[in-house]
């Protein structure tokens, strides 16, 4: 009878065809939403008293850093339901889905004695309710907080996005005052953000578009403290400098450090016709590397060290180029209408940003490094000189105003085009270089 | 009987054989770490916590003198070691500190994938939850606050208010292109209402009271096959009551209807719900260039099993694209199944089990 | 003139010329005195003389360093004034419009004063008393944003500056 019933039951069951274990539904998703995510990050608790106003500062900044990129969307305090009010005690997760903050950035921090500071955080998937990785902690001193703030942003955004950050870096670039025919021009250098500037020059000289070494400890630029365009090289540390380039009758500019550091890529002018040509910083040597009649400059290395691109006017106006680091045959990689100038390769190695000039606005743009995919990101007046950030996602770049009255400014815009926003600075600005993340 | 019916009838039983004890085997293994957590009850978590006490390497270099500012800091990122059972505190490893000419130490990137995995991500999450399995239903509304979620979003007390305006607001200014501001809209108020209504009151098996905590993962085995065991044992059940008269009805434990197959259209309105929620915005463009297919188990009121979402395999990037891909995925179900999804409860059997493709082609920053 | 005559004048002249720095930017006026006077604008052996009268600068049009017609009379002036006041140097400085990039800007001003040179050298003025330098973009005289200005900017000026070492 047992056996009768279970033969019957089978055969029922594959009467039926459509068994519980069925191949899954299965359904492809190829469209989704862009937009920022929403997340919260209350103020870091104080683990004492002294830390409190530090606390709530270093929120500040990572909420500055993460909204800051268009990316993240910060549900304000005056929304949060629940309260971190200890940095071990478990997450209400419903009052942050109540809220629709997706992510939650929680975090404490002790000032000791002696003004050591410690900052720890976490960052969880409030729908899955889950920690996204682990957390870390920091320390330092007090005077260092911003940067701690910056690092804790650069952990959450890149576990988030899986982007590498790019919040701890500084910009060194031109500050500039005065009017357009009296401009007064000054190295300076601050955090990405526009904090803790520093001044590097006096403007008893014009200076132009600094570049920072691989590392962050040198900068490259032009002066023209000896009447004459020259490069130099300046050590951000002790601020002392040294020309690299003076041969009489010459003129240097547009000076960028090789991947590793010890080469150093310019443009010499002689004679009335400019060049590209490398110099080895420790032995002085230098080699040239174009020699055409026509205009190359404003070269610049790939993140291997391998190729240079470049701007030449040799086909009649201003067009990329990409040749061998040392020397031969380059290959033109722009073909669109207009003049296309300031290559600068991306960390990432993926793609080249440049300056386009066309029926009379300029723009930033991006190509690929073959030419292809070309897109502008921004237009105006006069946008010029863009700079990667360490992760390949931002551009920095200057904006000048028309006019007599007018100055330069300096400006990010994402990758996508999205989120183009001023960098505050006091004063005109421009010229930016942005450094690699620091370690 | 002949050698052909007993051929058959081998054949048959193996199968049914097969359905029914089929899950007993490991499920896919995922691309990335799968954390082994003990459970903790709350006297000893308490005990636990309260030992802790890092003590901190101090490594910080004399600064370099600057030109006119305060130096630049030297933070350090400090990992702990594992031991379990797993600590929100951490303590620091007691790393030599880097170089002394620099004062800036980071390792905060490298330490990350020699991070200790047996820590405390599972345990930080409320340890209440895990005590109550039996008693779900009263003591959920501990843990949520049950009453701030009435069902009702519109009449929510201001903080609810809130978040909602701001949510409708800012999403309409955020927009950049195809994005759908409904969404936002519904959620918000949604989810204060749903909230009540969790995976507690609805579930056929009581796996999903935890399913919400990481932990579950290891406990999924376990889970899994008691509900999909369950699941069809109710399914082959059913189909014998069907079968033995028209005036069978459904039995009260949750079955699996088949139903006639899905339409077009209904598998157009799961699609629909779910792309609304998948935001790409800040994936990575390593992240953008790799598709995943993710699994997820609903229940029958159409709300996913949260522990359930599992990433089944991906193409086109590394391990950690894959992972932020697989995230943004989990996000999108999560969030867009939070009321349940409208799928007819008549074809449930159909829908139980789905695998998602995500494919970020179209959404590629270029 | 005599020579004693020359001498006294050149003299007078050294003593009121203000030395040039070679990061000096033309534009600014010298005015000496009255008519005749040793030094005044009407003093062919002054540097007033030189910019205003002879004329310090030629213009180009857009993206060009060729020398037009005009700006080769201006030139022919010039080199012969030095070729005349031989105790004196000159440096050419190029400067561009606002309308391009920085780096090339420099490149382009370089070209200009260059070309300048040559031309000069060509009319038989030693290269050894003239030096090149280029601006770029950053010096404008005319700080409009139209055509009126740009050309006003696009221009090579030569500056002279006594010798003291001749």
């Amino acid at each position: 009878m047992k056996h009768v019933l279970t033969l019957l039951s089978a055969l029922l069951v594959l009467g039926f065809t459509v068994p519980a274990s069925a191949a899954p539904l299965r359904i492809e998703i190829t469209e989704g939403v862009i937009e920022p995510l929403p997340y919260a990050v209350p103020d870091f608790v104080a683990e004492n008293s002294a830390a409190s106003k530090v606390a709530k500062d270093l929120a500040r900044v990572v909420a500055e850093d993460l909204s800051g990129t268009g990316l993240f969307r910060e549900i304000p305090a005056g929304a949060h339901i629940s309260k971190i009010t200890s940095f071990s005690s478990p997450v209400q997760f419903a009052d942050w889905k109540a809220i629709n903050a997706q992510a939650l950035v929680t975090g404490a921090v002790s000032l000791q004695s002696g003004g050591r500071l410690v900052v720890k955080f976490r960052v969880y998937d409030v729908f899955a309710g889950q920690e996204l990785g682990n957390g870390l902690q920091f320390a330092g001193t007090q005077d260092g907080w911003r940067r701690m703030a910056h690092k804790v942003a650069d952990a959450v955004y890149s576990r988030i996005t899986g982007e590498g950050g790019y919040f701890d870096s500084r910009v060194v670039f031109v500050s500039e005052t005065g009017p357009k025919d009296k401009r007064k021009k000054r190295l300076a250098i601050m955090d990405y953000d526009g904090a803790n500037v520093q001044y590097l020059t006096n403007s008893a000289n014009i200076v132009l578009a600094p570049r920072f070494s691989p590392t962050g400890d040198r900068i490259l630029y032009t002066s023209y403290e000896t009447g004459f365009p020259r490069i130099y090289v300046l050590d951000v540390a002790s601020v002392g400098r040294r020309v690299l380039e003076q041969q009489t009758g010459t003129m240097s500019f547009a000076p960028r450090f090789s991947p590793d550091g010890r080469t150093v890529v310019y443009s010499l002018s002689q004679g009335g016709n400019t060049d590209i040509y490398r110099m080895d910083i420790g032995s002085g040597r230098s080699k040239r590397l174009t020699s055409a009649p026509s205009i190359e400059t404003a070269p610049s290395f790939s993140p291997d060290g391998s190729r240079i691109v470049f701007e030449s006017d040799r086909s009649g106006t201003q067009q990329l180029y990409i040749m061998d680091a040392n020397g031969g045959e380059p290959k033109r990689i722009s073909f669109g209408q207009g003049r296309y100038g300031t290559p600068v390769w991306s960390p990432r190695g993926d793609l080249v940003a440049f300056t386009k000039q066309t029926k009379g606005r300029f723009h930033i743009g991006v190509m690929r490094t073959d030419g292809s995919e070309e897109r502008l990101l921004t237009a105006s007046f006069l946008d010029e000189g863009p700079s990667w950030s360490p992760n390949g996602r931002v551009i920095m770049f200057t904006r000048e105003t028309q006019g007599a009255s007018g100055s330069s400014s300096l400006y990010t815009v994402d990758i996508t085009g999205r989120n183009l926003k001023r960098v505050k600075t006091k004063g005109g600005a421009s010229d930016p270089a942005w450094s690699p993340l620091q370690n | 009987m002949n050698t052909g019916q007993y051929i058959s009838g081998i054949g048959h039983i193996g199968l049914i054989g097969w359905l029914l004890l089929g899950d007993a085997f490991a499920p896919a293994p995922e691309p990335f770490d799968v954390t082994e957590v003990a459970v903790v009850s709350p006297e000893e978590y308490e005990r636990i916590v309260g030992m802790q006490q890092p003590p901190e390497t101090d490594s910080e270099a004399p600064t370099p003198p600057q030109p006119s500012e305060p130096e630049a800091p030297a933070p350090q990122p400090v990992t702990t070691p594992d031991e379990p059972p797993a600590r929100p505190e951490r303590d620091p490893k007691p790393e030599t500190p880097p170089q002394d000419d620099s004062p800036d130490v980071t390792e905060i990137l490298p330490p990350e994938p020699t991070e200790v995995q047996d820590e405390p991500p599972e345990i930080a999450p409320p340890p209440v939850e895990d005590v109550v399995v039996a008693p779900k239903k009263s003591l959920r509304p501990k843990p949520r606050p049950a009453p701030r979620v009435a069902p009702e979003p519109v009449a929510q007390p201001e903080p609810e208010a809130k978040p909602d305006e701001v949510v409708r607001e800012e999403v309409r200014k955020d927009v950049a292109g195809e994005t759908q501001k409904d969404e936002s809209d519904a959620t918000a108020p949604e989810e204060a209402a749903k909230e009540v209504v969790t995976e507690a009151e609805d579930d056929p098996s009581s796996a999903p009271v935890s399913s919400l905590r990481p932990k579950t993962r290891p406990s999924r085995p376990t889970a899994k096959p008691e509900d999909t065991a369950t699941d069809r044992r109710s399914a082959i059940e059913k189909a014998i009551a069907e079968a033995a008269g028209p005036d069978a009805a459904p039995a009260d434990t949750p079955e699996a209807p088949a139903g006639p197959p899905l339409t077009a259209g209904e598998k157009d309105a799961l699609r629909v719900s779910v792309q609304r929620c998948w935001n790409t915005g800040s994936l990575s463009s390593d992240a953008l260039r790799t598709t995943v297919i993710v699994g997820v188990k609903l229940f029958e009121n159409g709300k996913p099993d949260v522990g359930s979402i599992r990433l089944v395999s991906s193409s086109g990037g590394s391990s950690d694209s894959a992972r932020q891909a697989f995230e943004a995925a989990r996000r999108a179900i999560i969030r867009c199944g939070a009321s349940g999804y409208n799928l007819p409860k008549d074809k449930y059997a159909q829908w139980r089990d789905i695998e998602m493709t995500f494919n970020p082609e179209k959404m590629r920053i270029k | 003139m005599k020579h004693i005559t020359r001498a006294v004048l050149l003299t007078s002249v050294l003593a009121l010329a203000a030395c040039s720095t070679p990061d000096r930017f033309s534009g600014d006026e010298v005015n000496l005195g009255g008519v005749g006077d040793p030094g005044s604008p009407s003093d062919p052996t002054s540097p007033a003389f030189f910019q205003e009268t002879v004329g310090d600068r030629v213009f180009f049009t857009v993206d060009q360093s060729n020398l037009g017609g005009e700006a080769q009379v201006t030139l022919d002036g010039q080199a012969q004034w030095l070729l005349t006041n031989t105790d004196y140097t000159a440096i050419i400085e190029g400067h561009a419009d606002e309308q391009g990039t920085r780096e090339y800007n420099l490149a382009l001003g370089a070209r200009r004063a260059n070309a300048v040179q040559e031309y000069l050298v060509q009319q038989g003025v030693p290269s050894s008393r003239l030096r090149v330098v280029s601006y770029g973009k950053e010096r404008p005289i005319e700080i409009c944003s139209h055509e009126a200005c740009y050309a006003k900017n696009r221009r090579a000026v030569t500056i002279i500056s006594a010798d003291y070492n001749s």
